[in-house]
């Protein structure tokens, strides 16, 4: 099987829905066999690389935790949209795992070269 | 490589604003479902580069009753200039 690149999108808050984690579950699975993994995430989806989530009061598994883990399975880079970041007072060192900030061309280059583009 | 991008919920999930960020030139948008409301938006309409064609599809707009309403920016296409449209474009980046 050739190599081709996904770019896995993830734009929503980490415990509101299940989308999060499908899309982590996707992007683990896709590294698994050894495909160019890109994880970008926009908008709401940065709260989920926020540092010190405690899923257990609200009987949920620590998301931030989980996103650790993502340099183990070989996820090629993880990315955020540098301004979703800002318009929420956030900076990359307030996150969990260490990230590329990306601005909307480096965005739309990311986009352009992946053969997948999953939007979650 | 381009893209095809489908918008399929309506203007207050703010898809589009989500996909200009990262869409390229030559990519086009196909609003489907609820996000055939764009095609009545000429403000929203407006934020939209020339370089990227617009489309609405048929069925999604007769539904809701928009058929005579989209704005002349928006070519209506049948599911037929769909599948077109994916085979056209190197891969299609749908927002939901």
């Amino acid at each position: 099987m050739s190599k081709k690149a996904f770019t896995f999108i993830s734009r929503t808050a980490p415990y509101g829905s299940n989308r999060p984690k499908m899309s982590l579950d996707a992007a683990l699975a896709t590294a698994v066999f050894e495909q160019e993994v890109n994880y970008l995430f926009m908008d709401d989806g940065v709260y989920q690389l926020l540092a010190n989530q405690n899923g257990e009061p609200i009987q949920a598994k620590t998301l931030g935790n989980a996103l650790e883990t993502l340099d183990l399975y070989g996820i090629d880079e993880v990315c955020v949209d540098y301004e979703s970041l800002q318009k929420r007072n956030l900076e990359a060192c307030d996150l969990a795992v260490p990230v590329t900030l990306l601005d909307a061309t480096q965005m739309r280059a990311l986009i352009n070269r992946s053969d997948f583009v999953i939007n979650l | 490589m381009s893209s095809l991008h489908t918008i399929s919920r309506s203007p207050q999930h703010k898809l589009l604003q989500a996909c200009l960020k990262v869409i390229n030139p030559g990519d086009e948008i196909l609003f489907i479902e609820d996000g055939v409301y764009y095609c009545c938006d000429k403000k929203l309409l407006s934020l939209i580069s020339r370089d990227n064609y617009v489309y609405g599809l048929r069925e999604d707009l007769i539904a809701r009753g928009l058929r005579d309403k989209q704005d002349a920016l928006v070519e209506v296409v049948g599911y037929h200039k769909f599948v077109e449209l994916t085979v056209q474009h190197s891969k299609t980046v749908s927002w939901f």
